[in-house]
C-alpha cells in the first residue's frame, strides 16, 4: 500500500464527509418517504408506482455525494495514479466534501418529509401527483448548490484540472 | 504558498502544520456533530408518524363529500341508502351483515381499531384506551337491553363486535339481569366499577349511576393516559382529550342546573380531574345557582367566549341545546386546529377521527330522518353537522 501524504489524507476526509453526510440525509429522507409510501400502498395498491417515485427522489443527494467522493479519491491520488496532493488542496477537498455532504443532509431530510407528505396527499386526492412532485423536487436545489460549489472548489482549488 | 501557510501556523503558536490541521479537523467534526444532532432531532420525531399519517390521509380522502351527502339525502327510503353505501368500500362489507345503524357503528369502531393499531408508540396507549369506548358502549347497551327485556337477537343488534369484550359478547347477551352481566364481566376492569355503583342502582332503580361510573372511568383514565406529554404530539393529544373531558363535565353541569339539581346531586357524576376546568373550578360551577351562573363561572377558560355569546339570547327555562352544540363545535374546531397545526405529527389522526365521528353522526341523522315520513331532504340537511 502506497504511503499517503497529508494532503491526500485530508482529501480522504473530504470524500468521507461527502458521501457520509449526503448518504445520511438521503437515507433518512428516503426512509421517511418510504414509510409514507408504504402507508399509502397499504390503503391503495395503485399507489405502488407513484410511491416508488416519491421514495426514489431523495436518492439523488447520495448520488451527488458519491460522485464528489469518487472524484476526490481519483484526483487526490487515493485511487489510480499516486499524486502528492498539497495540504492546502487537501483542506479544499474537506471544504468540497462538507459542501455536498451537509447540503445533501439538509436537502435529503427535507425532501423526505415532503415526499412522505406528498404520498399521503396523492392517496387522498390523485390529482395531487404532479403538484406533489413539484413541491418535493424543490428541496433538491440545496443539494445542487452544494454539488456545484464542491465542483467549483475542486476546479479552482487545484484538485480537478490542476 | 505552502511556506506562507506554515509560517501563519507557527506564528499562531502551533508546533507544526499537522497539529493545526488535527485541531481544525477535530473542531470541524464537533461543529458538524452538533449541527447534525440539531437537524436530526426534530426530523426523527416525525418519523413514527409518516406511515400512519399516509394511511389516515388515504381514508380521509374517502370520507363522504358534499356531493355524496346530497345524493344520499335524495334517497327515497332506507333501502336506497343501503344501496348507496354498498358502493363505498368502507361500508360495503358491513351493510349486509348488520342492521344499518349497527353497520355504521361497526365501521366507526373499525376506524378506531385501525388508528389504535397503527398509532406510534408514544401515543398508542391513548388511542388503544379509546377502544374501551366500545366496551363501555356495549355494557351500557346490555344493561339497557336487560332493563327493557329485549330478546337475545335484539340485544345483539345493539352491540358492536369491537373492543376487549368482543369475545364475551355472546355469553353476555344470554344474561338475564345487571347482576349476571356483572358476573360475566368478572376479571375485567369494568366489574369493580359496576360493583361500586350497584348499590345506588338497586336503591333507585335507575341505570344512570351505572352509566355514569363507566363514563367517568373512560374519560378519567383516558385523560390520565394522555396526561404525561413527552413531546408536542402527545401534548396536543392531551389538549384534545382534556377538552373532551371538560366539555363532558360542563354539559353534565348545564343539564343538572336546568333540572335544578344541587352540588351533592351532581358531584357523583363528575370527572374530577379536568383539563382547563380543574377540581376547584368544577366545585364552583356545581355550586352555581343556574345556567347563566355556570357560564359566567367559566370566565378565564377557553369555553367562556364560546358560550357567552349564546348566553345573551338565553332565558332561564330555555333549552340548553345551543350551548351543547357550541361545545360540540368547539371540540371540532380544536381537532381541526390540531390537524392543521401538526400536519406531520399526530394532527391528521386526531382530525380524521373527529371527521369520521361527524360522518357517522350525519349518516345516522339521515337514516333517522328518512324513517320519518314527513321530513324533507332539506330539513334533514339542516340537521347535519
Amino acid at each position: 500500500m502506497a504511503e499517503l501524504v497529508l494532503g491526500t489524507a485530508l482529501a480522504a476526509i473530504g470524500a468521507g464527509l461527502a458521501v457520509g453526510m449526503a448518504g445520511l440525509g438521503s437515507g433518512i429522507g428516503q426512509g421517511m418517504a418510504a414509510a409514507g409510501s408504504v402507508g399509502a400502498v397499504a390503503e391503495d395498491e395503485d399507489m405502488f408506482a407513484r410511491g416508488l417515485i416519491f421514495t426514489a427522489l431523495p436518492e439523488t443527494q447520495a448520488i451527488y455525494g458519491f460522485l464528489i467522493a469518487i472524484l476526490l479519491m481519483v484526483f487526490s491520488g487515493i485511487m489510480g495514479e499516486a499524486t502528492d496532493l498539497p495540504i492546502t488542496a487537501g483542506l479544499v477537498a474537506i471544504g468540497a466534501g462538507a459542501a455536498v455532504g451537509f447540503a445533501g443532509l439538509g436537502s435529503g431530510m427535507g425532501q423526505g418529509i415532503t415526499a412522505s407528505s406528498a404520498a399521503g396527499a396523492v392517496v387522498e386526492d390523485e390529482d395531487m401527483f404532479a403538484r406533489g412532485l413539484i413541491f418535493t423536487a424543490l428541496s433538491e436545489t440545496q443539494a445542487i448548490y452544494g454539488f456545484l460549489i464542491a465542483i467549483l472548489l475542486m476546479v479552482f482549488g487545484g484538485i480537478l484540472g490542476g | 504558498m505552502v511556506e506562507d501557510f506554515t509560517t501563519i501556523i507557527t506564528s499562531l503558536g502551533f508546533p507544526s502544520s499537522e497539529a493545526f490541521i488535527a485541531l481544525l479537523v477535530i473542531t470541524l467534526a464537533v461543529i458538524a456533530l452538533i449541527a447534525v444532532i440539531a437537524a436530526l432531532r426534530p426530523v426523527l420525531s416525525l418519523y413514527p408518524y409518516t406511515y400512519p399519517n399516509a394511511r389516515v390521509r388515504a381514508r380521509q380522502g374517502r370520507l363522504l363529500t358534499d356531493k355524496q351527502y346530497s345524493e344520499i339525502l335524495e334517497s327515497q327510503n332506507i333501502g336506497e341508502i343501503k344501496n348507496y353505501l354498498r358502493g363505498i368500500p368502507e361500508y360495503a362489507k358491513y351493510i349486509d351483515e348488520f342492521p344499518l345503524e349497527k353497520a355504521l357503528d361497526v365501521q366507526l369502531a373499525e376506524t378506531y381499531d385501525i388508528i389504535a393499531r397503527i398509532a406510534p408508540d408514544n401515543s398508542k396507549d391513548a388511542f388503544s384506551f379509546l377502544m374501551k369506548k366500545w366496551d363501555i358502549r356495549n355494557i351500557k347497551s346490555l344493561i339497557i337491553a336487560k332493563e327493557a327485556r329485549l330478546s337475545a337477537d335484539e340485544t345483539m343488534n345493539l352491540l358492536v363486535p369491537f373492543g376487549e369484550l368482543s369475545d364475551r359478547l355472546n355469553t353476555l347477551v344470554d344474561t338475564d339481569n345487571v347482576e349476571e352481566i356483572l358476573n360475566g364481566l368478572e376479571g375485567t376492569n369494568y366489574a369493580p366499577i359496576l360493583e361500586d355503583a350497584l348499590p345506588q342502582y338497586k336503591e333507585t332503580g335507575l341505570i344512570l349511576p351505572l352509566e355514569a361510573s363507566l363514563d367517568n372511568y373512560l374519560l378519567e383514565n383516558l385523560l390520565r393516559t394522555a396526561a404525561t406529554p413527552e413531546d408536542d404530539n402527545t401534548a396536543l393529544l392531551h389538549e384534545y382529550v382534556g377538552t373532551m373531558v371538560d366539555i363532558a363535565n360542563i354539559k353534565i353541569i348545564l343539564r343538572a342546573k336546568t333540572d335544578g339539581l344541587k352540588f351533592e346531586d351532581i358531584e357523583p357524576y363528575m370527572i374530577t380531574k379536568g383539563y382547563q376546568v380543574r377540581e376547584w373550578k368544577l366545585k364552583e360551577l356545581m355550586e352555581s345557582e343556574d345556567v347563566p351562573g355556570v357560564i359566567n363561572g367559566l370566565e378565564g377558560t377557553d369555553y367562556s367566549p364560546v358560550l357567552s355569546d349564546i348566553l345573551n339570547d338565553y332565558s332561564v327555562g330555555d333549552s340548553i341545546a345551543p350551548f351543547e352544540t357550541a361545545l360540540d363545535n368547539y371540540i371540532n374546531e380544536i381537532a381541526k386546529r390540531i390537524s392543521l397545526k401538526n400536519q406531520f405529527g399526530i394532527g391528521p389522526m386526531i382530525g380524521f377521527l373527529n371527521k369520521k365521528e361527524k360522518e357517522i353522526k350525519n349518516l345516522k341523522t339521515i337514516v333517522r330522518g328518512k324513517r320519518e315520513p314527513d321530513l324533507s331532504a332539506t330539513a334533514i340537511k339542516e340537521m347535519l353537522v
